[in-house]
């Protein structure tokens, strides 16, 4: 072993004894992801279910008892009937339903005779996440509805048959326990090793350091490879959770995600101790690495906020952050299957984000005590 | 071979205080020196000026290692140093920081054991080598700092104030050990505050306010200055 890797091993064998007696940082680092897991995975639900639904039938025709049949049996809504008009009102008065929605006489007629059978939907727009969901279900129903009778009557001339692609039932969870990986690194990673160069400076070791032979490259890299070890650890062990608790498919190639993962930890410990070579206090380190670390991981990455929904400006400060590129090609990895060639802008754009920060903390490295 | 050091005109600014002004002394190869003065007289200052932690705002360190002039580079390759404030890892174990020690100078491991073995038995450690840092007194705590730069054979070795906080047995302990290692292989300049100290140095330099009053062996900078103790030295010049 020549001098350099030697020096390497020995910052990082010093460092994950340290890691290994720290309880904090072994707790936060072996806890935190199954909070993440749990509190995303299981307690957060960004799908609606049993949503209230008065239902004004004044049709009470064979069609509209399958649509409302439909409607039921698909476990989005809970049918309440309304009886009179007034009756509908008052459970809209008093907040008991989410949603209205009102067959006209004739309805039957109009399905039958081939012409457009119309119906009103009414609903809460107070949440609009909810409102637009239900608009989709019920949109799904009405479609449902139309093959089902339609198989005992004449097929339709033109009907727009939607299919989703790579999540059928549009299960929120498919969407985000892909993604958590993103917001856990890009968090932990920073988080941990925004603590350490502050730390021996704080603690008085960095002076002793700096009197050795070592040089920044060593220090840095030694620092980075536990941390990386820890933090792929949890990376595993929540790709191991999202297959084999929430039972998500995995189209893509593991070897493509593991690279991924490679380049997004590497780049984001980067941070961390570019963070802790700049400020040289925990405290200060620790409030940049909750800036840092944990904001784009939710604002800017794409995990909750779709990004294409923001203003133009802020797609394009979305390109800063590692989190947008790594989310981009978990979610693509796990549901659609994509290749390399499909992600290649991703791939360049994590590998550029790694040399770069590592490179940044290298270059920041003070080799002396100058205030 | 032990290194000689020309501090020549040399000045540090820190933020807007003078920590040194135009300080020029030598510190003669092979021999014990005592950095002398009150808190806040610029030694720790002149202490890392000499290993590089700090860049000169006027002046410069001269090296000569085996009679000629080397490089500063040079020179710091062959340095050890151990801060004043604490600087070991209060988790590792003696055993294991010298351990760490051992990689960060590249000793081989036979001439490790012997060394650390050494050591070991000079500091009366043996007993102790399992126990972490945190763990160690004052005085066992300085000793394993001292251990640990040790164990490379520097041919000059800086001592922030080795012995403060430290009691009696310790001291005189430190001390045997600083007197043993130092002579023709190995320079030794370590700065104290403790005035007793500074007359089991071979040559002093004293500081005040960032400023040198004297340099030389003890008992004529006294004569010089007309003082009795150094003690009496700075209470005269406060």
């Amino acid at each position: 072993m020549n001098t350099r890797a030697k020096h390497i091993m020995a910052i990082a064998s010093k460092e994950a004894k340290h890691i290994k007696r720290d309880i904090f940082t072994l707790s936060v680092a072996l806890v935190l992801p199954m909070v993440f897991v749990v509190f995303f995975g299981f307690v957060i639900n960004l799908d609606y279910h049993h949503i209230p639904l008065t239902v004004r039938d004044n049709d009470q025709s064979h069609t509209s008892r399958e649509l409302l049949t439909q409607a039921s049996a698909a476990g989005y809504f809970d049918i309440i009937s309304a009886h009179t008009p007034l009756e509908a009102e008052e459970q809209l008065q008093q907040n008991r339903m989410r949603g209205l929605l009102i067959i006209p006489h004739g309805f039957h007629t109009a399905f039958t005779n081939g012409e457009v059978a119309h119906a009103q939907l009414l609903i809460d727009g107070t949440d609009n996440t909810m409102a637009a969901l239900a608009t989709t279900y019920m949109q799904g129903i009405v479609q449902a509805t139309q093959q089902a009778l339609l198989s005992s009557h004449e097929p339709p001339t033109a009907a727009i048959r939607t299919r989703y692609l790579f999540n059928p039932e549009l299960n929120s969870r498919w969407f985000i326990v892909p993604a958590l990986s993103t917001v856990i690194i890009g968090f932990l990673a920073i988080i941990l090793t925004a603590l350490t160069v502050a730390r021996e400076w704080e603690n008085g070791s960095m002076e002793l350091l700096l009197s050795t032979p070592l040089r920044p490259l060593e220090i840095v890299v030694g620092k980075l490879l536990p941390y990386f070890a820890l933090t792929f650890f949890d990376v595993l062990l929540v790709f191991a959770l999202a297959l084999l608790v929430f039972r998500i498919p995995f189209h893509g190639s593991f070897v493509l995600y593991l690279t991924a993962c490679l380049f997004y930890i590497m780049g984001a410990l980067a941070l961390g101790l570019l963070i802790s070579v700049i400020t040289r206090q925990q405290q200060s380190a620790i409030q940049f690495g909750f800036a840092i670390g944990l904001l784009p991981s939710f604002m800017f990455s794409g995990f909750i906020f779709p990004i294409e929904n923001m203003p133009a400006f802020f797609q394009y400060v979305t390109m800063l952050f590692p989190q947008r590129w790594f989310l981009q090609i978990s979610r693509a990895l796990f549901l659609s299957g994509s290749g390399l060639i499909d992600l290649i802008g991703p791939f360049i754009a994590l590998f550029l984000f790694m040399t770069g920060m590592i490179t940044l903390a290298i270059r920041n490295f003070k080799t002396d005590v100058e205030p | 071979m032990s290194i000689e050091v020309r501090t020549i005109h040399i000045s540090k600014t820190l933020n807007t205080t003078a920590a040194l002004t135009d300080v020029s002394t030598v510190f003669d190869a092979g021999m014990v020196h005592g950095v002398v003065g009150p808190n806040g007289a610029g030694k720790t200052t002149l202490l890392r000026l000499i290993k590089g932690l700090l860049h000169p705002t006027q002046g410069k360190c001269e090296f000569t290692y085996q009679g000629k002039v080397c490089t500063p580079q040079e020179a710091i390759s062959r340095m050890g140093y151990f801060p004043q404030e604490p600087s070991l890892y209060p988790d590792l174990s003696v055993w294991e920081h010298l351990e760490f020690f051992r990689d960060l100078y590249n000793l081989g491991d036979k001439d490790f054991n012997k060394r650390a073995e050494e050591l070991l038995a000079a500091t009366g450690m043996t007993p102790f080598k399992d126990r972490p840092a945190g763990k160690l007194s004052g005085g066992m705590y300085k000793k394993l700092g001292l251990m640990s730069v040790l164990l490379n054979r520097p041919s000059l070795l800086l001592l922030d104030e080795p012995t403060i906080g430290v009691d009696p047995v310790s001291r005189q302990e430190l001390w045997d050990i600083v007197y043993n290692v130092a002579g023709p292989e190995m320079t030794v300049i370590l700065s104290t505050s403790y005035m007793d100290e500074a007359e089991r140095c071979a040559k002093v330099h004293v500081l005040q306010n960032g400023h040198l009053l004297a340099a030389g062996q003890p008992h004529t900078v006294m004569e010089n200055l007309h003082v009795t103790n150094f003690a009496e030295l700075f209470l005269k010049h406060e």
